[in-house]
């Protein structure tokens, strides 16, 4: 009996990832570099994209949908993930160009007057030539991809032992976990932050050192790693969650007070899922922003975070396929929709423009699933399948 | 016998209500007894202190004790291992002081298996139990639990499912995967069936061979089938103490409970 469902299980993740490198294989036998050019660089960045968003869903999924803690500020992670690694590919970057400029000068340049250059090129735009200490490490790819995981796993630790020791739970944690998140996004928007203000990091799709590679071939690199991380992510959760691990954070979920008195430091694990979603989350959003191109503090306001929970709300929380269909689906419609490519509704006085009007069409959806399928269109779709069975 | 569980003269009151009022209690090893009294006596509160839940604002709690020889003096001298005001639930949770609930608690979407597995006595760091897994010996020793708890039939149901006596007995055998010293047993009798209260009865009897037991309960003719000791609690101190006939007999303990 239980052996016929670990095999299922065991199937279901083998057909996970064939169809995601089928998908990918797909994707780029029709890209514009390896294949006929049906698809364009810029659907493949999209995809590309999704990809990532479909990570830090299952980041979210597992940490509301498993575990029971609403987060509304997984986003945070995700966005600081993009900054650390915008700040070496922009450094980087800035670094070659102006090197560039200087082989025509009669004097090499110094060392100040190097580092004043860059810096010109980079703060200029907030009144500034000085490189702030927080980017000391930013011309190493390896200490900047340290970062990656140091700067928002040490954000969470502290966060999270604080809030978890406090037994802060439910809507207050979440209301916590969004003024965190409305704290570190207002902080980034001050052009004295160092990390150029409401101007943020742009120029990120352009990588130092492989630039001669061109958009097209680059974008289907980003794209494969996206597909791998999100494989590899998938396997992790789920055989995390099949695990006697899984078992203990699923019971925290339904009855916190129970584990405990099992003996178990359900703070420790709550902080253990805490800090391991938001790193992931931090690398999903390393893997983005250079897919992206820039970066700014407006991409870590609260809705984003928002946006997230309902994804996997919509989705089908509590599943790991939720979590990707729900991201995958909704941030797809939601770029045809803002995209301007949805045709617009006239109705005589009055013009329904999908751009303004996709999130009343998304609220709406949201409702609605939420009414008829308490757990989105995974179990929609199980419902139906068990039906016909 | 040596004394595992000793309370000393603890108070504690909620908003200016009294809910216990200078309280002492013990309990041996290998011990049954059975705690009785109305609504609103302290039963509960008095479980929360011992499990942690609630701080008492005097007293003392303490648990295990050993003789020790002093060479100096030349005499044995008692002492506690643990001070259990110093530490928090899952803490005297590990050192082996078992709860259950008054209503069943049981993981209602986990199987009755799995209900017995995350219970059983194993580290409970998160680095180790990522990588538990079942060996022989603990499979074996919850199957015989699920044989005590009269649960073998039902071992890959969904504990949401069973029946509420049912949900009881689960909840016992995960006190009893913990192989805990002490078990705390808060009205196991409510809401069962005759036949389900003569088999808890014959549990709980089972259980005190190698364990000690506190079962707390209102209805007086459950405890009378446990034969033990029996402390009637009122308005958060203890009224009387002893036999099921002396208590039973004693005026001040049949005005409490027949004058409401």
């Amino acid at each position: 009996m239980t052996n016929s469902i670990n095999d299922l299980l065991a199937r279901h993740t083998l057909i996970f990832t064939i169809v995601v490198i089928i998908f990918s294989l797909f994707i780029t036998f029709f890209s514009e570099p390896y294949g006929n050019g049906l698809i364009s660089t810029s659907f493949v960045k999209t995809l590309g994209k999704t990809v990532c968003l479909c990570i830090i869903a299952l980041a979210m999924d597992v940490v509301w949908g498993y575990c029971g803690i609403l987060s509304l500020g997984h986003f945070a992670f995700f966005g600081l993930g993009g900054y650390m690694i915008g700040m070496w590919l922009m450094y980087e970057r800035t670094a070659i160009i102006v090197q560039e400029a200087a082989t025509n000068e009669l004097l090499p340049l110094t060392e100040t007057e190097l580092s004043n250059a860059i810096g010109n090129q980079i703060f200029g735009v907030v009144g500034g030539y000085e490189i702030p200490s927080i980017w000391m490490f930013a011309d190493s790819l390896g200490l900047q991809l340290i970062l990656v995981i140091a700067v928002p796993g040490i954000l969470a630790f502290i966060f999270g032992w604080l809030a978890f020791r406090s037994r802060v739970t439910g809507v207050y944690l979440s209301i916590l976990t969004q003024a965190l998140t409305l704290a570190l996004s207002l902080y980034l928007f001050q052009n004295d932050s160092g990390l150029r203000g409401n101007n943020g990091l742009s120029g990120l799709q352009n990588i130092p050192g492989i630039e001669y590679l061109g958009q097209e071939v680059i974008s289907i690199g980003f794209f494969w790693a996206s597909c791998i991380f999100l494989i590899s992510i998938f396997l992790l959760f789920h055989s995390l969650m099949k695990s006697k691990f899984g078992l203990i954070i699923t019971s925290i979920r339904d009855n916190e007070t129970r584990v405990r008195f099992l003996g178990y430091n359900v703070e420790i694990y709550k902080l253990f899922i805490f800090v391991l979603t938001a790193i992931i989350s931090s690398i999903a959003g390393a893997l983005y922003y250079p897919q992206a191109g820039i970066i700014n503090p407006a991409e870590l306001a609260p809705i984003a975070s928002i946006y997230l929970a309902v994804w996997v709300a919509i989705g089908g929380r509590g599943k790991l396929y939720g979590a990707i269909i729900g991201a995958a689906f909704v941030s797809l419609f939601s770029s045809w929709f803002t995209g301007g490519q949805a045709p617009d509704i006239p109705l005589g006085i009055f013009t329904i423009e999908w751009v303004n009007w996709w999130t009343v069409l998304l609220g709406f959806g949201f409702v609605l699933i939420t009414i008829f399928s308490e757990n989105g269109i995974i179990g929609f779709l199980r419902n139906i399948f068990v039906k016909e069975k | 016998m040596n004394t595992l569980l000793k309370v000393e003269k603890i108070s504690v009151s909620f908003d200016g209500f009294k809910a216990i009022n200078s309280l002492s209690y013990s309990i041996g090893k290998n011990e049954l007894k059975a705690i009785i009294g109305p609504n609103g006596a302290g039963k509960t509160t008095f479980m929360d202190i011992i499990t942690g839940q609630t701080k008492p604002d005097e007293g003392k709690v303490l648990f295990g004790e050993r003789s020790v020889w002093l060479e100096s003096d030349q005499k044995y001298q008692v002492v506690w291992d643990e001070n259990l005001l110093m530490k928090s639930e899952s803490q005297i949770a590990l050192l082996g002081i078992g709860r259950k609930f008054q209503r069943p608690t049981v993981f209602e979407l986990k199987t009755v298996f799995e209900n017995l597995f995350i219970s059983m006595k194993k580290n409970r760091s998160p680095f180790s139990v990522l990588f538990q897994k079942l060996n022989r010996d603990e499979k074996n020793l919850i199957e015989k639990i699920l044989g005590e708890i009269s649960l073998k039939n039902e071992q890959d149901r969904i504990a949401g499912e069973l029946s509420h006596g049912q949900k009881q007995w689960l909840e016992i055998g995960m006190l009893l995967t913990q192989e805990p010293k002490l078990l705390l047993i808060d009205e196991p009798a409510a809401g069962m069936t005759s036949n389900e209260r003569r088999q808890t009865v014959e549990i709980l009897k089972k259980l005190s061979a190698d364990k000690s037991v506190i079962v707390v309960e209102h209805d007086m003719e459950f405890v009378k089938d446990l034969e033990c000791e029996v402390t009637v609690l009122h308005e958060g101190s203890i009224l009387s103490e002893g036999s099921i006939e002396h208590v039973s007999s004693n005026n001040e303990v049949i005005e409490v409970y027949l004058g409401r």
